[in-house]
């Protein structure tokens, strides 16, 4: 290995890498506002929820129970009704998401202290928000049956609140969140797309930048040159390297300040950590590019190898734990399980080496298996 | 020839250009058959064998019965823990995602009529399991709760008091099947990806290797050179769309069409012009493919991620959501949705469709036109 040779291609690479002005700050605008726009938009908090409601009772007790869903921040009112085919209407028009119905003699019957069904009708396209939807009307039916019954107790046997509260609720859950207090969405998901960002950028500056010599047939100056084929991949990907080890600075610093999003660990596990993964991405973006002629299947190669794993089978949308063994042995073939659990970790827990460095061991070892491979695929003597 | 017969001729061109590329014809593949399957089966939003570890101080009768409502598939027990300092420590290595810690007397207050409180420390480092693992433990420790108000006062029955009953009915997705959704939603993330990408690499190729100045000589009309690049490619994707909806999503999923198939077809066809219109938009932007795909990337990650594919698009920021309006995703979305699961026609979806042949129109006029300035 001749590092001048090395360097001259780097700086050849890097040369042309700025040349492009529209790919340079693509390179390094991409990372950017990926980040912005995504941990801006991209929550997974239900809210405001877009409901109507269909009230056949119209009395004091329907509306104050309806009013617990109008003032909530997780339902957005849409507006009354008057039969049941307007909710269907606006149901399959996707105007509205959930639907309360409120039967006749609502209030009668729960004065006179019996119970009372309540419809609720959820757009079930989306399961999550169905799910979470579901949680939400089951809290707040509890808390008013809660209202209820302690009134009910209050005047029919005479018992204090804090005795009928007793009888009602013996076993009380006290929830505290670790790491995310308030648990904000926007913490996980900023700290969380510094992965995403590191997983797709890296392979398709590689891949975009080696096939384009094969596909302009530059490449066959390398073939005919004294370089090696480990000199030539070598210097090929520092830029690469490079450029993405300035972003993984940027993006860190944006999380912080825009996101308000904490870090409790040390920069001496981030900065390695993350040069590890990029390492290991850039490699991926080799390989794509030994496989493939042209800079379209490469593009496209590079989305099913990175943009999907990283946003479907790295914990990041979807937790691990629900997947299915086949669909959890899938995600842990590609490195983005591993990066986001150091991410996660120094971010939010506060952990260094002592906490994570096996996902750091599998991110090395990852690299090691990718760059060999990469070594191993490229021959300066082309079949065909 | 006709200006139809050099549009057919053109489109052939293009159709053979593309056969010609046999990876990127098996990544095309694997995107409309294999990548939805895994998405559908594997990937679930609900909570499945959260790891769970108890503290338990009592050790009695009612703190195991407790413990013991913590059941797969939603938990799984991973053992009881003897100390605060090793159940931190646990949480810290991600072992666990939740510790349940049972006070002392547990039993004791309960049968004296006190309240007591048990406490859960959640891992909330990722916000979407923290928020499932809450909400499920809230459910099973309130329905202990109101069994044991039941057992220890036992003239408190339900049935003589006052309560809403929820009845809650789920519409269009009655078993809340998670595989309806996500490979619906893959299969529009798949659509969207390749009708943005392909169109306009066909398209740019042609610049980068020069061949573009041919055509601009040729007798062919600026749309003659870009129509038949939608055309072929929108042939592959509708094709690769009826492969994967009556191959792939039909039969393995079991997702039933409510609707009309060739409504459900014809917005498709709509979403793929729209989509394509902004691809090739991008192409004449861009002088290589490498910029086209970085364009391609920025614009299409917001569409795919904030349109409502995988996220609850209300919870977003109010001018995110108004910016939506330029994404012809979101309304392709309801479309689809509406016309695979809820059987809605044209009377419902009518503004939809209206709005995306507009951005479509819009979006394609642009491209043509800034082709015509280009090379006019």
């Amino acid at each position: 290995m001749n590092l001048h040779r090395v360097a001259a291609i780097a700086y050849k690479e890097w040369r042309e890498v700025v040349r492009d002005r529209l790919f340079t700050i693509m390179a390094f605008g991409i990372p950017v506002i990926t980040l912005l726009v995504l941990g801006y938009g991209v929550s997974l908090d239900v809210e405001r929820i877009p409901f109507a409601v269909l009230d056949q009772d119209r009395s004091e007790l329907s509306r104050d129970y309806l009013h617990r869903f109008i003032d909530s921040r997780y339902f957005d009112f849409k507006g009354e009704v008057s039969d049941e085919r307007a909710l269907e209407a606006l149901l399959s028009d996707s105007r509205i998401r959930f639907a309360i119905v409120i039967p006749p003699r609502f209030g009668q019957r729960l004065r006179e202290g019996r119970p009372v069904a309540v419809q609720s009708l959820v757009d079930g396209v989306f399961t999550y928000r169905a799910q979470v939807s579901k949680g939400y009307v089951a809290a707040i039916n509890g808390d008013f049956n809660r209202r209820l019954l302690l009134d009910h107790l209050a005047r029919k046997r005479g018992l204090s609140r804090q005795r009928g509260e007793t009888m009602v609720e013996p076993v009380q859950l006290e929830v505290r969140y670790l790491y995310n207090q308030a648990i904000r969405s926007r913490w996980s998901m900023s700290s969380g797309l510094i992965m995403l960002v590191l997983m797709f950028s890296p392979p398709f500056l590689t891949a975009l930048g080696v096939v384009r010599e094969k596909e302009n047939g530059s490449i066959y100056n390398i073939y005919a040159s004294t370089v090696s084929r480990g000199e030539f991949i070598l210097g090929k990907l520092l830029p690469y390297v490079a450029i993405s080890a300035i972003n993984v600075m940027v993006l860190w610093w944006l999380v912080i300040l825009v996101f308000g999003a904490p870090f409790k660990g040390i920069l001496l596990f981030y900065l390695p950590a993350s040069l590890v993964f990029v390492v290991c991405t850039t490699g991926i973006g080799l390989l794509v590019s030994l496989l493939v002629r042209t800079q379209a299947a490469a593009a496209l190669l590079t989305i099913v190898i990175t943009f999907i794993p990283a946003m479907l089978f790295s914990g990041l949308l979807v937790p691990i734990e629900s997947m299915n063994p086949e669909a959890r042995f899938e995600a842990h073939l590609f490195p983005a399980i591993y990066y986001l659990q150091a991410v996660w970790g120094v971010f939010l827990k506060g952990l260094g080496w002592k906490g994570l460095w096996q996902p750091v061991a599998a991110l090395v070892a990852y690299a090691a298996v990718i760059w060999f491979m990469g070594l191993m695929l490229f021959h300066k003597r082309p079949g065909r | 020839m006709t200006w139809l017969q050099r549009l057919f001729t053109m489109t052939v061109k293009e159709l053979k250009q593309l056969s010609r590329d046999p990876i990127l014809l098996v990544v095309i593949a694997y995107f409309f058959t294999a990548d939805i399957y895994i998405a559908a089966s594997g990937i679930h939003m609900d909570l499945r064998q959260a790891s769970l570890a108890v503290l338990d101080h009592d050790h009695s009768e009612s703190s195991r019965e407790l413990i013991h409502r913590f059941q797969p598939p939603w938990f799984e027990l991973k053992g009881e823990l003897s100390d605060t300092h090793q159940a931190r420590r646990m949480l810290d290595a991600g072992e666990v995602l939740a510790v349940i810690d049972i006070p002392e007397h547990f039993q004791r207050d309960l049968e004296r009529g006190r309240q007591v409180s048990v406490q859960m420390q959640v891992d909330a480092s990722n916000s979407v399991l923290g928020t499932l693992v809450t909400t499920y433990a809230t459910q099973i420790a309130s329905r202990f709760s109101q069994e044991k108000a039941q057992e220890l006062h036992g003239r408190l029955k339900l049935e003589t008091l006052p309560a809403v009953l929820d009845r809650h009915r789920v519409w269009y997705n009655p078993n809340q099947n998670d595989t309806w959704f996500m490979s619906i939603s893959e299969l529009l993330t798949v659509i969207t990806m390749l009708s943005l990408m392909l169109p306009a690499a066909a398209a740019v190729r042609e610049k980068e290797r020069g061949t573009i100045e041919q055509l601009v000589v040729s007798p062919l009309t600026p749309a003659q050179i870009l129509l038949p690049k939608v055309l072929s490619m929108g042939l592959v994707v509708l094709a690769g769309t009826a492969v994967s909806l009556f191959l792939m999503i039909v039969p393995a999923f079991g997702v039933p069409i409510k609707g009309s198939i060739p409504l459900f077809f014809a917005v498709t066809a709509l979403y793929v012009f729209a989509t394509a219109g902004l691809g090739l938009f991008i192409a004449t932007l861009s002088r290589t493919l490498g910029q086209v795909v970085m364009l391609v990337i920025l614009v299409m990650m917001p569409i795919l991620l904030l349109s409502g594919a995988w996220t609850p698009p209300e919870a977003m920021p109010e001018f995110l959501r108004r910016a939506m309006v330029l994404s012809p995703l979101s309304y392709f979305i309801e479309m689809a949705y509406g016309i695979l699961l809820k059987g809605a026609g044209v009377k419902l979806l009518w503004d939809s469709i209206l709005g995306l042949a507009l951005l479509g129109s819009l979006l394609f006029g642009f491209g043509v036109w800034r082709f015509r300035r280009q090379f006019g």
